[in-house]
């Protein structure tokens, strides 16, 4: 049984290998050399780039990172969790209610963003329309602000909390409901105290799906922030072009990699792995 | 069934076959005419691959490694000496290149290419201020974009050359500065600005600027032109205190497997009909004297795209900076968009 | 129906406009025959100059290819790859594959153009379609994995067992039994994969090559020059050939469900 087995894991082995560690390592040595005098990669071996990111600057920018993603999780997570607990209950029409939660997912992710950009500027769909119903005289600021990237981030990624949260719902057993029901439990109570509990995996693995692209996104910040204030996927982003300080871009990819691996093993449990 | 796989894999091979020597170009958005390439095709013929950019890191970034695979890439001038030093450039036989009499004089003998061994001078722009006709008064310096009462109708460009040059001209001070303390003052007055502005903002504006959004913009003089198009209320001012110039050069990579055709390409492109049809489409400024003389006169005498000679004189070429410049420039940057 | 369950629909209702209000204005505007956002009168004219633009079509077709070609791959190698798990756990494997989904695209993109290059100082490559491929794949293996293991969960080992109790080598069992219990969970995953690396911008352009560009370059390169309702058409076209992609593997789905 195992020979079989052993082949059929030949490509897992090459991609672990080719295309996951190897570059990987390769991130890692550059984040110990020295940028070059017009910019890449030149000897010596250095911490000098970790010993950079020491600086409050740089925490402080993670920091910001790391609250931008929480609150776009927090976000996420109630306005998903009544959406996915409506599907589980919509029996014969939950796949058709399912589709219509992943169909703006299947379209282009900067599309959505441009699509943003189209409602939100001064000059855009919200705002023209508001004032022709006379709701306002001076447009609203809506774009180019912290609101508007919060705005693009749960948009961006709201699909990958209903679907986890959903599919723990959907094999909740209802009998449990009815016996707290029968227990002189009122329904706000009941939902509270055993189905919220009971889909904690959903909710966990929802939290992480949405937690870790949210800290390291570069695209929303940038299009829809107007670039005024810098979060860890736009500094990376910033080194490996306009500064042309690779060293000192791996080692942020590094230390953004270890942040989210912490985060993953800390966050989710043994014997709950989905692979 | 095999007869009909062999046909079609006929058909492949035939598609495939002895094509004509293809050239790839890499060149910056909007700066060719829609007939310069196939016109080049068709009298050399031969084929040309066309892509476009839209900054020099995105350019950089895959040109770095020595296998991008183009063969004529169009840096900015500063860019030039840093190619230079990472061997990536292939030296230009002049003897190949007749039509280079046809350039500006001004441009013929260049600070980061006294010979042009290495570099020819394609397009240049500057950067200045757009901004409303409404505004009043007109902003005419880098100074006039910390008048508060542009609050939120001022954007500045996502550019950290662009930034601290103006801060820098602002206080008076070098624009391509490596001294510590003067940065770090320029620094300052961009934090000091930054509650006025909307955004930092690229060409993305210049929709921007045509609706009405926004009053005033630092933009390139070329995207101004654009705006002006579009709308008649908009003005390009050159500032006063001094504004950069950028020239945008052609050059040859060094892993190009075709460089006589590469020359040739270049050659043609300083025919002053081409250049000059090109110049006209895009309404770009070009290096080319006698394509300038082709130009009409409402081309040629605009005051945005080909300023005159006394504001001319206040422009500054940023240099290529060091590496301790370059890095303490970017953490400033850093911490500009971080306040 | 219960007064909140009845709350639940309206909610659900508002979310459902939340998402896909974008897209639709989007959808509406590329028929607006001025660039701005007032209605000015039908027209096709931004789909028409979709059709004229040589380097879009040539984008879109590489898009295509490119999405196709790291299906395939990603498709065999993570189905492959998780009944192997399936019988016996790896936990390297299992730690890289979670990494992989759970790593910023920032990052798989910079780690692989580094990898590029240095298989070009070695091996004398250039970036092209198949360096693109490869990134493909190296972020979309996971994917295939969690959704075929998903589904193998569902499916008893006993059945395997019995066809070779029955005579059945591993390998027919695999292929007569499993598989074709697994292709709706491949199907799903294909699907995902297809999707993922039709969308991706960041990755693809750090190691696209001279001839490999992709739409959602284009897209970006428009995006930031500012440019016209030629989005707004390219994105309405995408959203309904993605939109009937998914009704038609819906339908095969229910199809092949019915049949087993």
């Amino acid at each position: 049984m195992s020979r079989l087995r052993s082949w059929f894991l030949v490509p897992a082995w090459l991609w672990m290998g080719g295309l996951f560690a190897a570059p990987f390592a390769i991130v890692l040595a550059y984040s110990f050399l020295t940028r070059g005098a017009y910019g890449g990669l030149d000897l010596p071996w250095t911490l000098e780039s970790y010993q950079r990111l020491a600086d409050p600057l740089y925490l402080s920018i993670l920091l910001r990172s790391f609250l931008m993603a929480a609150a776009a999780t927090a976000i996420c997570l109630v306005l998903a969790f009544p959406l996915a607990l409506f599907i589980s209950r919509s029996g014969r029409r939950r796949n058709l209610y399912l589709q219509l939660v992943i169909l703006p997912f299947w379209s282009s992710f900067l599309v959505r963003l441009y699509a943003w950009l189209f409602l939100l500027r001064d000059t855009g769909l919200i705002n023209t329309a508001l004032q022709a119903l006379h709701l306002i005289r001076e447009p609203l600021p809506l774009l180019y602000n912290d609101g508007a990237v919060l705005l693009g981030l749960v948009y961006g990624y709201l699909p990958f909390m209903v679907l986890p949260i959903y599919a723990t719902l959907e094999r909740l057993d209802p009998a449990l409901l009815e016996a707290a029901a029968d227990l002189g439990a009122r329904p706000f109570s009941a939902l509270w105290r055993v189905t919220v509990p009971l889909s904690a995996p959903g909710i966990r693995a929802g939290v992480i799906l949405v937690f870790i692209p949210c800290l390291g996104a570069y695209l929303t910040p940038d299009l829809l922030g107007g670039g005024r204030s810098v979060m860890i996927g736009n500094l990376v982003q910033n080194q490996f072009t306009t500064a042309r300080d690779w060293p000192f871009g791996a080692a942020v990819s590094v230390a953004l990699m270890a942040v989210v691996t912490l985060l993953v093993v800390l966050f989710l449990r043994r014997g709950e792995e989905a692979l | 069934m095999n007869r009909r796989v062999f046909l079609a894999g006929l058909g492949v091979l035939a598609a495939c076959g002895p094509s004509r020597p293809r050239l790839n170009v890499y060149n910056w958005s909007n700066y060719i005419a829609p007939e310069t390439i196939p016109a080049f095709e068709a009298e050399f013929g031969v084929r040309v691959r066309y892509a476009t950019y839209e900054s020099n890191e995105e350019m950089l970034a895959k040109v770095l490694s020595g296998n991008s695979g183009w063969d004529v890439v169009f840096p900015t001038h500063n860019r030039i000496p840093p190619m230079r030093h990472y061997g990536l450039l292939a030296p230009l036989r002049h003897a190949w290149l007749p039509n280079l009499a046809n350039l500006d004089a001004r441009f013929r003998s260049p600070s980061w290419d006294p010979g042009l061994e290495w570099s020819v001078p394609y397009m240049w722009n500057a950067t200045g201020i757009a901004y409303s006709r409404g505004v009043s008064p007109a902003p005419a310096a880098w100074a006039n974009l910390w008048d508060p009462r542009l609050k939120g109708r001022l954007t500045m460009l996502d550019d950290p050359e662009d930034v601290l040059g103006a801060c820098l001209r602002k206080l008076a001070l070098p624009f391509s500065s490596t001294d510590p303390d003067e940065l770090r003052r320029a620094a300052r007055e961009a934090i000091r600005q930054k509650p006025l502005l909307r955004a930092y903002l690229n060409a993305e504006v210049r929709d921007q600027l045509v609706a009405g959004d926004v009053l005033v913009a630092q933009m390139w003089s070329t995207t101004a032109q654009q705006a002006i198009d579009a709308s008649p209320r908009l003005a390009f001012a050159y500032p006063a205190e001094g504004f950069p110039l950028y020239l945008d050069n052609a050059v040859i990579l060094r892993e190009s497997r075709r460089q006589a055709l590469a020359h040739r390409f270049i050659d043609y492109l300083l025919r002053p009909r081409v250049s000059a049809t090109i110049a006209e489409t895009t309404r770009t400024a070009t290096a080319n004297a006698a394509a300038q003389a082709l130009l009409p006169a409402s081309i040629r005498d605009n005051p945005t795209l080909y300023p005159p000679p006394e504001i001319f004189q206040r422009g500054i070429w940023p240099a290529a900076l060091p590496a301790a410049a370059q890095k303490l420039r970017d953490r400033l940057w850093t911490e500009i968009k971080a306040a | 129906m219960k007064p909140r369950g009845r709350l639940l629909g309206f909610y659900a209702a508002l979310v459902f406009l939340f998402l896909h209000l974008p897209l639709l204005t989007l959808a509406v505007f590329s028929f607006n025959a001025s660039r701005f956002t007032v209605w000015q009168g039908f027209s096709l004219a931004w789909y028409r100059a979709i059709f004229h633009d040589p380097d879009l079509m040539e984008s879109a077709a590489n898009s295509v290819v490119i999405a196709l070609a790291a299906t395939l791959i990603s498709v065999a190698a993570g189905t492959l790859c998780a009944y192997a798990l399936w019988k016996r756990r790896s936990r390297l494997i299992s730690a890289g594959l979670y990494l992989s989904l759970v790593t910023p695209e920032i990052v798989t993109g910079v780690s692989l153009l580094a990898l590029f290059q240095w298989a070009f100082r070695w091996l004398g490559w250039r970036l092209g379609l198949h360096s693109v491929i490869l990134a493909h794949v190296a972020f979309s293996l996971a994917y295939v994995v969690i959704v075929v293991a998903a589904r193998l969960r569902t499916l008893s080992p006993t059945l395997e067992e019995a066809a070779m109790d029955l005579g059945a080598t591993e390998w027919q069992a695999f292929r007569e039994v499993t598989l074709p219990l697994l292709l709706p969970g491949i199907a799903a995953g294909a699907l995902l994969v297809l999707t993922v690396s039709f969308d991706d911008y960041v990755i693809t352009s750090m190691v696209a090559g001279v001839d490999s560009q992709t739409l959602p370059m284009v897209i970006y390169a428009m995006a930031r020059r500012g440019a016209s309702p030629v989005i707004n058409a390219i994105s309405a076209l995408i959203v309904v050939f993605f939109g009937a992609l998914i009704l038609v593997s819906e339908r095969l789905a229910h199809a092949a469900e019915k049949l087993s």
